[in-house]
């Protein structure tokens, strides 16, 4: 709870809570996300604007397995409250079924580890057609030596296949210390090899394409939103990859 | 034109602990920093970052801190930045960490655009407001922060500790 505080005097202007589900015990169910009004009873103001804080939730699930994907296809209700979902995968097959046919917005890169498999160019660039993004964690780089290794290695060779295209840098923070502005997690993504554009979008544009995706997915396949004209662009920006997704699903 | 090219740093340190901000001083942060440009730049990283580094300027009633370095390696500090964990002084560890607010080339656009930020976080201050002193305090000092010539370091912050 401080670490969200922390958060918003640092200038986020929307966080997610995750929920980490591991597929290697027998049974797991899918609780519901914690409800928002619990931990807040009021919202703070983001610095600059005058709009609210967003909270988002957000599941993450490890899988190294493929029955463990059929949990996403199946119409369990509580897979619907969160807004963001990521997957985990471990080895190539799966990373390979998540980025071409799981539901997911997020694809999560290993940092703590070396990758058991090497990445490949088809996968990765239907995943840049299906408008699904690759998360990168920077807390364990900020806390061990090793992890750092591990975490630049598998992001630059991230990097040179999908040529910095769809990348989003969020932090693991358990402890409000643990946590970075987004100027400075900007500039971590220069030290990942990202250049510096693409290092200022992989914490802000592609963050809220992300969050779009997300909402979309909720909803239903290829919806068209019809906002007044200011976020016009945006959201026609982001009904383009829903589109796309529903003609490769048909 | 032949001159040195710098660029001025500005951060600010956050810390849980409240002690931590009133024994900021600049020989610590110095080190601290260079120390976390050698983990993660290695000496090469460290020699170049250090041609022309200091703290230029120290504040430790809101934590805010402004190096210099040379435009050449700036890029080298700035990525090294986020890794500062905890600040020594004293025999004392101090958990923190560093939030860049904003580069530039000389002090002068720093020092304005502190001026604009300490203005904001005034005003969020006045939002947490308690009691009916601190609030005639705090709007006072608002309208008269500005770029003086010689109110220009301690025209910029008045804050109460109290409520931060």
């Amino acid at each position: 709870r401080n670490s969200f505080t922390v958060c918003f005097s640092v200038g986020y202007s929307a966080v997610a809570l995750n929920h980490v589900i591991d597929f290697k015990e027998k049974k797991q169910e899918i609780i519901k996300p914690v409800s928002l009004s619990e931990l807040f009873p009021s919202l703070p103001i983001v610095q600059g604007t005058s709009k609210r804080i967003k909270v988002l939730t957000r599941l993450t699930l490890i899988v190294s397995d493929p029955s463990h994907c059929n949990l996403l296809r199946s119409t369990s209700a509580n897979i619907r409250l969160y807004d963001i979902i990521a997957v985990f995968p471990k080895t190539e097959k799966l990373f390979h079924i998540a980025c071409t046919t799981l539901d997911v917005d997020l694809v999560c890169i290993n940092v703590t580890e070396k990758l058991p498999f090497y990445f490949r160019r088809p996968p990765v660039n239907m995943a840049i057609d299906r408008g699904i993004y690759f998360e990168l964690l920077y807390t364990p780089a900020i806390k061990d030596s090793t992890m750092r290794r591990y975490t630049i290695s598998n992001a630059i060779s991230l990097m040179q296949i999908c040529k910095g295209k769809n990348i989003v840098i969020s932090s693991a923070a358990e402890r409000p210390l643990e946590l970075r502005g987004p100027y400075d997690v900007a500039n971590l993504g220069l030290l990942f090899g990202l250049s510096e554009g693409e290092a200022k979008a992989a914490v802000s544009t592609n963050c809220r394409a992300a969050m779009l995706h997300g909402e979309t997915r909720k909803s239903a396949c290829g919806v068209v939103y019809t906002v007044k004209k200011p976020r016009k662009v945006e959201e026609e920006e982001t009904a383009v990859p829903a589109c796309k997704k529903a003609k490769t699903q048909a | 034109m032949v001159r040195f090219k710098n660029r001025y740093v500005l951060c600010e340190v956050v810390s849980e602990d409240p002690r931590c901000r009133q024994c900021i001083e600049d020989r610590a942060l110095g080190l601290a920093v260079r120390d976390a440009i050698a983990r993660v730049h290695g000496d090469y990283g460290l020699a170049c970052c250090s041609i022309s580094f200091t703290v230029k300027y120290l504040n430790a009633y809101t934590g805010t801190v402004l190096l210099r370095c040379r435009k050449d390696s700036y890029r080298l500090l700035c990525s090294a930045l986020p890794f500062v964990r905890h600040l020594e002084s004293r025999a004392q560890r101090y958990p923190c960490f560093l939030n860049t607010l904003h580069v530039g080339g000389t002090i002068r656009t720093c020092q304005k655009f502190l001026i604009q930020y300490n203005r904001t976080q005034l005003l969020k201050l006045l939002q947490n407001c308690t009691n009916e002193e601190e609030r005639q305090c705090i709007q006072k000092s608002l309208l008269s922060c500005s770029l003086t010539e010689e109110q220009s370091q301690s025209g910029d912050e008045e804050e109460d500790d109290g409520t931060e």
